[in-house]
């Protein structure tokens, strides 16, 4: 059956209202006042938080990137090493460690930390790049 | 076990106290210098959310070096509140009024005009910050004959008046 | 979107008294199978207890496994942990293979999880086997003997060459190199 008539530019709203509406509340169920109550001003609210949500998972792995740098500097700055000379050495060794695992390195095993500046230290020597300080 | 776990905790946030002698430092820099104390970033257990800064006293802040003519120019604003209330006051004077001043509430951070510290503070110090720039010697500090074997470019003449 | 949209209590991974190392308790104590002799939704319960629940009772002596027939009710499964905690679940229309799988779930697990969310997916009692970095591990001896302020300790380690110092250097040169002429002369 063809319908040629205005049914096909009918948008469907899709299921039941209650369940659609229901949906949304599930995900303000931890606001207060209108904002779980009302649906009008819900599904504003919930559009934001989905969104925020979105940018969220970007940023924080960038803050997660931020963090581990700034806890690998410091550790290297113990051994009188920068941070870039410190990834350089490593590369130049094929020492492939993430910046997390470096970073957990240099918190919770802090001797081994101390090798691998060492290594990046005597590779960049052998290789007679001069260190900056 | 968890008595050992127990101090080991302790170990890993002992707050160190540094000690940074503020002569003929340019405080701008030893800002970033100090910071870095202050807010624990030189640890690698740093995280925003915990408690892992360091004292710091900083000591001779009287004798800071402004670079250029930051002390005629720079110019710190306040304002009490009430109408025609704004002052404008230049850093030397400012620095005469109080060498130990602070921006914001730093609790970790202690400043002293000179090397008078309590030694209630002086005793935790375990560490010293080293300076960015090395102090200058000053000419009165230098000796006569050390004056004289000063290598000179030019002879002045004897008429020739210094200023 | 945050977490606490989640309702859940986040939670470490743990293990009830090192259960597991030497020897294993079950931790399910008691199992309860509530189901309607005469509604379709418990065919399946019906099923399992028709013919697996023997072999289960004769698997684990350590739960007690209890039949509760009720009237125009929904089955349920409800479980009793050694710490306490109850957790039911409601099998309406499962099969008898799912029943089991439910029970095995039951059986193998140390509590009710539900309602928690897991922090980490791991989880180690010792997590640093050189000792977790201190402010001490690095630390110079010498300065334990130190007496603050220092002057040694405050001066700069490298700094670059001043233009006076560049100028005595040359002056210096000239004068040896004018000294040595005059020998050899």
């Amino acid at each position: 059956m063809v319908f040629t008539t205005a049914i096909n530019c009918i948008r469907a709203r899709g299921p039941d209202e209650f369940w659609r509406k229901r949906q949304i509340f599930r995900l303000a169920a931890h606001y207060l006042g209108r904002r779980r109550n009302c649906y009008s001003v819900t599904i504003k609210i919930v559009h934001r938080a989905l969104v925020y949500a979105t940018k969220g998972r970007h940023l924080r792995k960038e803050d997660m990137k931020s963090l581990h740098e700034t806890r690998i500097t410091a550790g290297c700055e113990q051994h009188n090493i920068t941070f870039k000379d410190f990834k350089e050495g490593l590369a130049r060794c094929d020492i492939l460690l993430n910046r997390r695992s470096l970073a957990d390195l240099a918190a919770w095993e802090p001797y081994s930390f101390k090798a691998l500046t060492d290594i990046a230290k005597q590779r960049l020597d052998d290789d007679g790049l001069s260190r900056s300080k | 076990m968890a008595a050992l776990k127990r101090v080991q905790q302790w170990a890993t946030f002992a707050r160190i106290w540094h000690v940074f002698d503020a002569s003929w430092q340019n405080p701008f820099e030893s800002a970033e210098l100090l910071k870095k104390y202050l807010m624990g970033l030189h640890k690698p257990i740093y995280h925003p959310m915990n408690d892992c800064g360091d004292h710091v006293i900083v000591i001779n802040s009287l004798d800071i070096a402004l670079p250029g003519d930051e002390w005629k120019k720079r110019v710190y604003f306040h304002h009490t509140g009430y109408p025609g209330g704004a002052t404008w006051t230049l850093a030397w004077d400012l620095h005469k009024k109080d060498p130990t001043l602070r921006r914001y509430t730093m609790e970790r951070l202690h400043i002293f005009p000179d090397l008078n510290v309590p030694q209630s503070l002086m005793k935790n110090v375990s560490n010293q910050i080293r300076q960015i720039r090395p102090v200058p010697k000053r000419l009165d500090a230098y000796s006569e004959k050390e004056v004289k074997e000063f290598p000179k470019i030019i002879d002045l003449p004897k008429d020739y008046i210094l200023r | 979107m945050s977490n606490r949209h989640l309702f859940l209590v986040p939670k470490f991974i743990t293990t009830p008294s090192q259960n597991g190392v030497g020897r294993y308790v079950c931790q399910l104590q008691r199992v309860v199978l509530k189901f309607c002799k005469n509604n379709g939704g418990s065919r399946g319960m019906r099923e399992f207890i028709e013919h697996d629940l023997i072999n289960y009772t004769k698997d684990n002596p350590g739960t007690v496994v209890y039949l509760k027939p009720r009237r125009h009710r929904g089955p349920v499964i409800c479980a009793e942990y050694l710490n306490g905690e109850k957790q039911s679940i409601f099998c309406n229309n499962f099969s008898c293979e799912e029943i089991a799988k439910w029970l095995n779930l039951l059986l193998t697990q140390s509590g009710n999880h539900e309602g928690t969310r897991l922090r980490k997916m791991w989880h180690t009692e010792n997590p640093s086997v050189q000792g977790p970095w201190t402010p001490y591990t690095f630390r110079d001896p010498t300065l334990n003997l130190a007496k603050f302020p220092n002057v040694d300790l405050s001066t700069p380690l490298s700094c670059p060459k001043t233009a006076t110092e560049h100028l005595l250097e040359l002056f210096e040169k000239q004068k040896n190199e004018k000294f040595e002429n005059e020998k050899l002369d």
